[in-house]
């Protein structure tokens, strides 16, 4: 049992590198299935994923639950990868300040448990804002793709401008298209008070501020096997105690507040005389004492769970069905258009934990954190940036690496009938009305060919629209080059519609026929 | 050696290496006065009948083989279409198979390295994939390299320009010894047809200005920036409608033939009829002749038909 931490450190070390890879890989190498299998073991989104019907996710989170039930909260200190990210601070800070030993302190249950039930009130009342906040696996991601990636892609940029000197392209240049200055400053804000906290309190995030240590918390009250000191074997020097960075040992009462426990088995690795292990269901109820504060958290605990049922209510999750509204010229533009898979606005934003992993895989770098354009319910969910960039007609990446659902996974066929909004042309601002000169940039891009160029005075070309087979890829968007404001725009439809298939018409009078030379 | 010496031969040899650094590479001093290479037996050599690569032997041969354009050590950049995220078969890229063909060959005559690139329209990375492009170069010992940021571009005048007076050309193009245009002729929504001088847009960082400041001056006053040592047109299979990304296969017919020239304005004259359309009709072509970045008179020009 003593080497118990040193396989904690193993598992938890694997995931937190394979977690940063699928979080910062822009050579589009890694596979898919290690990006959802890493998403389907993350509580929180897994728990949003339920509402979509039962998936791969669901089994990750039965598997968490029952880990849960059996050991503990284990998943705090191997699964999630933010809790490794404190561990880190821990590490290099207890380096930086020799002795720094922790102490016994009583968990800020009640604050943490309120937080949760805030959490789970505000998502009933239809905003993930505060989940989104809080959650850890987002959290990471953020941090991972707002100040992770562009550290790593001006590193990389750095090397690969020297390699390209010297005409070795193994290595290129990275555009950083899905960079929100606010979405990085409120990730730089939470990242300061992650390491702040660590720093002086351990793993005090986890028993304070995160919803899935509080799920889990709960959930561990019913553990079969628990950490207890063996009373005989204990020689009262409170090694334990100091080395545990979730102050749950009181070394003085030889107590452990089990729900507290982030499962770094820390205390096992350092007790001398072996008087720390793990014990079994029988011996349950000699180990955790009702205490005093035992009361108002049973109360508590009802509250939680209370609510906690409320969400197993029928949720409208599909959202408003209307048709999309008819929007002003210059409303139209601020709508944002969600990613494909999303289904309607209400939808995605209910489910989102703005976990920023589809903005990390975009391979076009069209989707990008926004900030309050969901309105503060929706706080730095990802929308479509046609001004950065439009959406690869044939890409589904996104939908299928969606932890939480609000993405539901589509395959390259249903995508393409998937319609995110509708183009507007304003003829008025179009080069070819303007200037008088052919341009057709949108209609180029175009993949359906719902822009389609057509005679215009005399030899000029000039953009025309069939808007039942546009898709809402922003391509056109994106291209068009009139400035201050684009003469052809994408506008959302707040429940996604379905495109027609465009039409394929055979060649008349196919060329195969022609052998010879026309001059 | 005394003192004073000692210090005049570091300062001499100091300033040589400067230069070296400042100038580059002495053989692309020398590779910038003009590759030297004979009368070209034809002014224009057109194929039909072959596969892509077949047609490219048989193509390059009649102009003297690929030595006349690519001599030992030099290198070479060759720019095929690649804008698109769709399979070969759609006609949207230049073939793969003619792209293997060329690098091959000028390995085969000892070029240095040979480079291929295009500044895509779709995401790059599964252009480069799913065009089949980046594997052919891979399998002929190419290298497939990246112009998908604007650091790779670099500022260059265009003094023949009428509207377009500068332009961000691609870094490789700038350093190359050997420039190979290989475009796919195709349909074009704006530039009507697309080939050997609609290609070299995608050279260019900064195309919404083409677009926005009449795109087709802007072609033909590109045109007048650099001649390419060679053009290949592929027409294996040709866009028809649809272009220049095309719909469906549907949008393509398999015309196999394929047009050699160091001419752009001779060869996309031939393109478009070739495609079945009036050459008057597109402008940039009209205006490159006038500028004279070639000759669209085909009647007087040597052109050599060969039938696989």
């Amino acid at each position: 049992m003593q080497s118990l931490k040193k396989i904690r450190v193993v598992v938890a070390s694997v995931v937190f590198v394979l977690a940063a890879v699928v979080f910062l890989d822009f050579t589009g190498h890694v596979p898919t299935t290690l990006t959802t299998f890493l998403g389907s073991l993350q509580l929180v989104p897994s728990v949003a994923k339920l509402f979509t019907g039962l998936t791969v996710a669901s089994f990750g989170l039965l598997f968490v639950v029952l880990l849960t039930i059996a050991f503990g909260r284990v998943y705090c200190s191997t699964i999630c990868p933010l809790g490794t990210l404190q561990d880190i601070v821990i590490r290099i800070s207890g380096r930086m300040r020799r002795r720094r030993w922790y102490q016994h302190k009583a968990a800020p249950v009640a604050i943490h448990y309120a937080l949760l039930g805030a959490s789970l009130i505000t998502v009933i009342a239809g905003s993930m804002a505060l989940v989104d906040l809080l959650e850890p696996f987002s959290n990471f991601g953020r941090i991972l793709t707002n100040l992770g990636d562009p550290i790593l892609v001006s590193g990389n940029n750095a090397v690969a401008y020297l390699f390209g000197r010297l005409g070795i392209f193994g290595l290129y240049h990275m555009p950083l298209l899905h960079m929100q200055t606010i979405a990085v400053l409120l990730t730089v804000l939470f990242l300061g008070l992650l390491i702040y906290l660590s720093y002086k309190h351990g793993r005090l995030f986890c028993n304070l501020l995160c919803p899935a240590g509080a799920l889990l918390s709960i959930v561990s009250r019913i553990s079969f096997f628990k950490i207890a000191i063996v009373e005989e074997r204990c020689t009262d020097c409170g090694f334990c105690e100091m080395v545990c960075k979730a102050n749950c040992i009181d070394a003085e009462s030889k107590k452990i507040d089990f729900n507290a426990c982030v499962g770094c088995y820390n205390c096992i690795e350092a007790c001398p005389t072996v008087a720390l292990k793990f014990e079994g269901f029988p011996k349950r109820r000699e180990i955790s004492r009702p205490t005093p504060v035992d009361a108002p958290r049973r109360a508590f605990f009802g509250v939680v769970i209370a609510g906690a049922s409320t969400m197993l209510l029928p949720r409208q999750i599909e959202g408003n069905a209307s048709a999309p509204k008819i929007l002003s010229y210059d409303d139209s533009r601020r709508m944002p258009v969600t990613p494909p898979g999303s289904r309607n606005q209400n939808r995605f934003s209910n489910l989102c934990t703005a976990c920023h992993l589809c903005v990390s895989v975009c391979p076009s770098q069209v989707l990008s954190p926004s900030l309050f354009e969901y309105g503060f319910a929706g706080i730095m969910q990802p929308r479509m940036n046609y001004t950065a960039a439009y959406c690869n007609y044939d890409c589904v990446l996104c939908t299928q690496v969606c932890p939480s659902g609000a993405l539901l996974p589509l395959d390259v066929a249903a995508k393409k009938e998937v319609q995110l909004g509708r183009a507007n042309f304003i003829k008025d601002d179009c080069i070819v009305i303007t200037k008088k000169k052919d341009c057709g940039a949108c209609s180029e891009h175009c993949p359906t060919k719902a822009v389609k160029m057509v005679p215009y005075e005399g030899k000029l070309m000039l953009p025309e629209l069939n808007n039942d087979i546009c898709v809402g890829c922003g391509a056109c968007e994106h291209a068009c080059p009139t400035t201050p404001r684009k003469a052809i725009y994408v506008v959302a439809n707040s429940v996604h519609q379905k495109a027609k298939k465009p039409q394929v018409q055979k060649l008349e009078n196919p060329l195969e026929s022609q052998k010879d030379f026309p001059f | 050696m005394d003192r004073r010496t000692f210090f005049v031969k570091s300062i001499g040899a100091s300033a040589l290496a400067g230069s070296y650094l400042a100038f580059g590479k002495p053989h692309e001093l020398l590779a910038s006065v003009a590759p030297a290479a004979g009368p070209a037996p034809f002014d224009l050599v057109a194929v039909r009948g072959g596969e892509p690569d077949v047609m490219f032997q048989k193509g390059i041969e009649a102009l003297g083989g690929i030595g006349a354009f690519v001599k030992k050590g030099q290198k070479v950049v060759i720019k095929p279409n690649v804008g698109w995220d769709v399979l070969p078969e759609r006609g949207g890229n230049t073939n793969p198979k003619l792209i293997t063909e060329i690098i091959k060959q000028c390995l085969s005559v000892g070029a240095k390295e040979v480079y291929v690139f295009d500044h895509t329209c779709d995401s790059w990375q599964r252009c480069y994939k799913n065009s089949g492009i980046e594997a052919a170069v891979k399998d002929a010992g190419g290298k497939m390299a990246p112009g998908h940021t604007e650091n790779y571009y670099h500022e260059v005048s265009v003094p023949k320009g009428k509207v377009l007076k500068t332009a961000k050309e691609h870094e490789l193009v700038l350093e190359a010894d050997v420039f190979i245009n290989v475009p796919i002729l195709k349909h074009h929504g704006s530039a009507r047809i697309t080939a050997s001088l609609k290609n070299l847009m995608g050279n260019v960082w900064d195309r919404g200005f083409w677009h926005g400041s009449d795109l087709h001056q802007c072609i033909a006053d590109f045109g007048t920036y650099r001649k390419p040592t060679l053009n290949v047109v592929d027409a294996y299979y040709v866009m028809k409608r649809n272009g220049p990304r095309g719909v469906s296969v549907e949008d393509v017919v398999t015309m196999k033939a394929q047009l050699l020239s160091t001419d752009m304005v001779a060869i996309d004259t031939a393109a478009v009829k070739l495609y079945g359309a009036d050459p008057k009709d597109i402008r940039h072509i009209q205006i490159a002749a006038e500028q004279g970045v070639g000759r669209s008179d085909l009647e007087n020009l040597n052109i050599k038909r060969i039938t696989v």
